[in-house]
């Protein structure tokens, strides 16, 4: 495990604040850190309001950072960067969304939405490569080339999430984003949006950033994972160790109040909840740790001694 | 033999949109049993939520009931014209939660005033009779602050909170029925389990039964007793929760449950239904799943297959249990699934 | 069907394993709606705001043709009777003048339709204006946020102008004619615009698909050409068939104050000042009634269709 893998994105110290009404602003992301090997999916996951769409749009530059650094190869990418930077991340960086429905322009034909970021970078030569360009992602994601002169209302949501996921493929990214691209499909879609993604990135070489709320679905696809509450990652580890052993009280919660397409399993399952009050961070402030190797977990000294001993 | 208290049977609800004719259900069946709690399971436009809304008279105004039957205590529902018909069965007998408590309740009023609003409609309750009950309703989805909260905002409450505050409306007039149309959808993992354990508690405590709609088949492992599986406007499979996961007959059934990424094996492709569900508008020869099968027979392209029985409580359309149908082998994660329905069985 | 008719054979055919084509699934979701077909076909269905497409169009349409109809009278001439070489003042509707003449013996009819000609440029040109000026301000303003504060603290000052004041005080300026009347009202008239589209794209700016587009780096001026304004076309339409009507009703007030077109153009306007100010003799109340009826057909039509339309291009009635 401890091969010398690239890093492709690197997040430091990352600080995203809104600015509400009262005189604070919202600290939406505190003093998050990880980092994304080439070719991994890395899953990120957590609740409403955890910071995790927030964290995904700072990378992409949709939303402003406050504090922190984002290197994309090497190169930050956060704060003001030369216009030149900017191009390079827009081809190389994209994003699929979460909401079939919202996310696809419904006045703009098939044609322009795919076309829109070969248009913004001029990633063509003439006018019948870009039509090529279009047409082999139309294919690529399992649609009917046919479909490029309709409107997105035509389709259905899980056809309509293909197109979202055509448009970001056509640019020939390097790492996309994938911002709970499942959670408004009915289920029976799921899998073909997840088997086109994993496809994908087999073919590619592609690496993935999964967002996601439901820890069951995000164990299926990712290779690491991080556990995000209220701004802060709490836990990252391998998926599998991950699942397996679960050291902070907030993973351990989630974990158990994911449902289970299983009714054995259900029946048999306690939830366990989760109360912010029970860490005492006013002696020992909580620090990073590695507990073993590739495991993370946010905890003062005690809690850590705690979780190696359990863990061992 | 038992009598089951709502009895829909061959149920076809058409709509009139944009100047043509949509068969949203096409004569579905369905017994509802007292205690019983039952999912119906579909991907949308499957119509599930219009199926459970012709049981309470709320179709859109372009939608009708065609033809079938649905007794309840004694009465068809289907054959009801007027609003006023409705008014002793509507959130009294039968109440119904939606999905999205935001826009469920009225952010101008108390939500204390809310449910008493209701208490006062279905009984003879008034003043502070109501209002007692109302508390008594608060404390009993769990709100203890009760007094407290009577007279904050729906904006003062927290998601969880709201759909707590909409399921003591719905308890207001103690139905016999509770319908819940993807109550915890909108909701966290950890509020959604809350909630599912309320409406649980609320069953036992009041001896409701309950029909939960919902495409999260992890819910309804959670939940429910009975299942029913929806597709393209017709009930294709039912029976109960064990028998439907651990013994599926449907071709449907068995994509459903093999595309789940938490039975899925890693590293492998999950098994994904290829297509869309069908257009509505057009007229349906034999299984409407037909299509996108690709375990279908060449009688599922010309007739409808009747309701096969499995066992006493378990019934499925599809050609594939008639006796002169082939053996076919179901897919992996369905093979995997039935070795648990030995044991369950046992 | 299965029959009894169909041999055994037939029946076990049937019982087999179907070729599979997995395109077949694909195609069956096409539902085939169209967004314009589909507000066409609610507008059509509001037989209010049809009749009154009705009566503008034959309004339109007679407005343009009425001077090349035969036997029509110049509208500044004024009449003279042959018989006694006198005006032929005040002459009440009949044969010879269909709508009468006014005071000074002008035919009424002829006033009418070069009025209402001259009325609806006016007010096509500065409802045009205004709508245009208002877009480009209000989409800037709605959608770059840097400008927000700076637009905003403007807008605040010009809106507190009361724009009677601008009106007339251009209006007095500058000599009477209608280039004047665009102006005056068009110096003020593109605020509220901007404003009101300035809410809207705020409404819209951060839906995802939006922010998809800024994801892929498609600059402002795109954005609001191809994913904001075209949603706004249903309330941007609405605006501007009320506005056409207001700006009439600007040009009847300016009138009346005196500071409108002079006589010798003939408008909607200073026809109804001249009626009105013989308001208060029955029999010459005519020279009032039939300009006001005018006006209030193109004021009622432009605003029941205008409404009708903006209904009909919400999707949520396409129903």
């Amino acid at each position: 495990m401890n091969k010398t893998r690239e890093v492709l994105l690197d997040v430091r110290n990352l600080r995203v604040e809104f600015k509400g009404k009262s005189r604070e602003p919202f600290v939406a992301v505190n003093d998050v850190s990880f980092q994304i090997y080439r070719g991994e999916t890395f899953g990120l996951v957590g609740e409403s309001g955890s910071g995790k769409t927030t964290i995904g749009r700072a990378i992409v530059r949709i939303n402003e950072t406050a504090g922190g650094e984002i290197y994309f190869k090497g190169r930050q990418i956060n704060g003001r960067i030369p216009k030149e930077l900017d191009y390079e991340i827009t081809q190389k960086i994209q994003m699929i969304f979460q909401d079939p429905m919202a996310s696809l322009n419904e006045r703009a034909k098939v044609d322009y939405i795919v076309s829109e970021g070969l248009y913004n970078t001029k990633a063509y030569k003439d006018e019948s490569e870009r039509k090529a360009k279009v047409e082999a992602a139309l294919l690529a994601v399992g649609l009917l080339p046919e479909f490029a002169s309709r409107f997105p209302h035509e389709f259905s949501g899980g056809q309509r999430q293909r197109i979202g996921v055509a448009r970001a493929f056509v640019m020939q990214p390097e790492f996309i984003i994938a911002d709970e691209p499942i959670s408004s499909l009915d289920v029976s879609i799921r899998a073909q949006v997840l088997n086109l993604l994993a496809d994908l990135q087999r073919l590619h070489g592609l690496t993935y950033m999964f967002i996601a709320h439901d820890l069951s679905v995000v164990r299926f696809i990712t290779d690491r994972v991080a556990v995000i509450n209220k701004g802060q990652i709490v836990e990252l580890a391998e998926t599998e160790e991950l699942f397996a052993n679960p050291l902070h009280p907030y993973t351990r919660s989630l974990l158990s109040a994911v449902p289970v397409p299983d009714p054995i399993e259900e029946k048999k399952k306690q939830v366990i909840a989760y109360d912010p009050s029970q860490h005492n961070y006013t002696v020992q402030k909580p620090l990073w740790t590695e507990v073993t190797p590739g495991h993370f977990v946010l905890g003062n000294a005690d809690e850590v001694a705690e979780y190696s001993i359990s863990r061992a | 033999m038992v009598q089951p208290i709502l009895a829909a049977k061959d149920v076809t609800i058409k709509f009139s949109l944009r100047g043509r004719i949509l068969t949203a259900i096409r004569g579905a069946s369905l017994n509802l049993y007292a205690g019983q709690t039952l999912a119906i399971v579909g991907e949308s436009g499957s119509g599930k939520s219009v199926f459970t809304k012709s049981f309470v008279g709320m179709l859109d105004s372009n939608g009708w009931v065609e033809s079938g039957e649905i007794m309840f205590e004694g009465q068809d529902l289907a054959k009801f014209k007027h609003d006023k018909e409705w008014s002793a069965i509507r959130g009294c007998k039968i109440a119904m939660v939606f999905q999205d408590p935001m826009t469920a309740l009225n952010p101008l009023r108390t939500i204390g005033l809310q449910i008493q609003e209701a208490v006062e409609l279905h009984s003879d309750a008034r003043g502070s009779v109501a209002k007692a009950r109302t508390l008594e309703l608060l404390r009993d989805v769990g709100i203890d602050d009760a007094l407290h909260r009577y007279h904050q905002f729906p904006h003062e409450f927290s998601g969880g909170m709201r759909q707590r505050v909409v399921i003591a409306i719905a308890m207001a007039c103690s139905p016999r029925i509770l319908i819940c149309d993807e109550p915890t959808t909108a909701l966290d993992v950890t509020i959604q389990a809350q909630i599912l354990g309320l409406i649980r508690t609320l069953q036992e405590r009041y001896n409701l039964t309950v029909i939960y709609i919902t495409h999260d088949l992890g819910v309804v492992a959670n939940v429910a007793t009975a299942v029913a599986v929806m597709y393209a406007g017709d009930i294709i499979e039912y029976g109960t929760s064990s028998e439907i996961f651990y013994n599926a007959q449907h071709p449907y059934t068995w994509a459903l449950l093999s595309s789940l990424p938490q039975l899925g094996i890693k590293g492998q492709p999950l098994y994904s239904i290829k297509g869309t569900p069908p257009n509505l508008f057009a007229e349906i020869v034999g299984d409407a799943f037909a299509p996108r099968n690709p375990l279908a027979l060449k009688i599922d392209f010309v007739e409808r297959p009747p309701y096969f029985q499995v066992s006493p409580t378990h019934y499925a359309r599809t050609w594939l249990l008639d006796p002169r149908a082939p053996k076919i082998d179901p897919p992996a994660t369905i093979k995997h699934l039935r070795e648990k329905f030995v044991g369950v069985r046992a | 069907m299965i029959s009894k008719k169909m041999t055994t054979l037939e029946q076990q055919d049937l019982f087999t394993l179907a070729n599979y084509d997995a395109s077949l699934g694909e195609r069956t979701g096409y539902s085939n709606y169209s967004y314009w077909s589909s507000t066409v076909r609610v507008f059509l269905k509001n037989w209010a705001a049809v009749a009154c497409l009705v009566i503008l169009t034959i309004l339109l349409v007679f407005t343009f043709v009425q001077p090349y109809l035969p036997a029509q009278r110049d509208p500044n001439e004024i009449n003279i009777s042959p018989e006694t070489s006198r005006q032929l003042r005040n002459v009440p509707p009949g044969q010879e003048f269909w709508f009468g003449t006014n005071s000074i013996g002008q035919d009424l009819w002829a006033r009418i339709w070069t009025g209402t000609r001259t009325s609806l440029g006016i007010g096509i040109a500065v409802a045009t204006w205004n709508i245009t000026i208002g877009i480009i301000v209000g989409a800037i303003w709605g959608y770059v946020r840097r400008l927000d504060r700076l637009i905003t603290e403007i807008y605040n000052v010009l809106d507190n102008i009361p724009t009677t004041i601008v009106m007339t005080l251009m209006a007095y300026m500058l000599r009477p004619s209608i280039s004047t009347l665009v102006i005056a009202m068009g110096v003020t008239g593109w605020v509220p615009v901007a404003r009101f589209i300035r809410t809207q794209v705020v409404i819209i700016r951060d839906r995802e698909y939006n922010l998809a587009s800024r994801c892929l780096g498609t600059p402002a001026s795109r954005i609001i050409t191809r994913n904001l304004l075209p949603y706004l076309v249903s309330v941007i339409m609405l605006r501007f068939a009320l506005a056409i009507p207001g700006a009439i009703g600007a040009e009847v007030f300016l009138t009346y104050i005196g500071l409108g077109l002079p006589l010798n153009i003939p408008s909607l306007g200073n026809l109804i000042n001249e009626g009105r100010q013989l308001m208060m003799i029955p029999t010459m109340r005519y020279q009032l009634i039939f300009p006001s009826i005018v006006l209030s057909l193109i004021t009622i039509s432009f605003y029941v269709m205008g409404n009708a339309f903006s209904d009909a291009a919400d999707p949520r009635n396409h129903v």
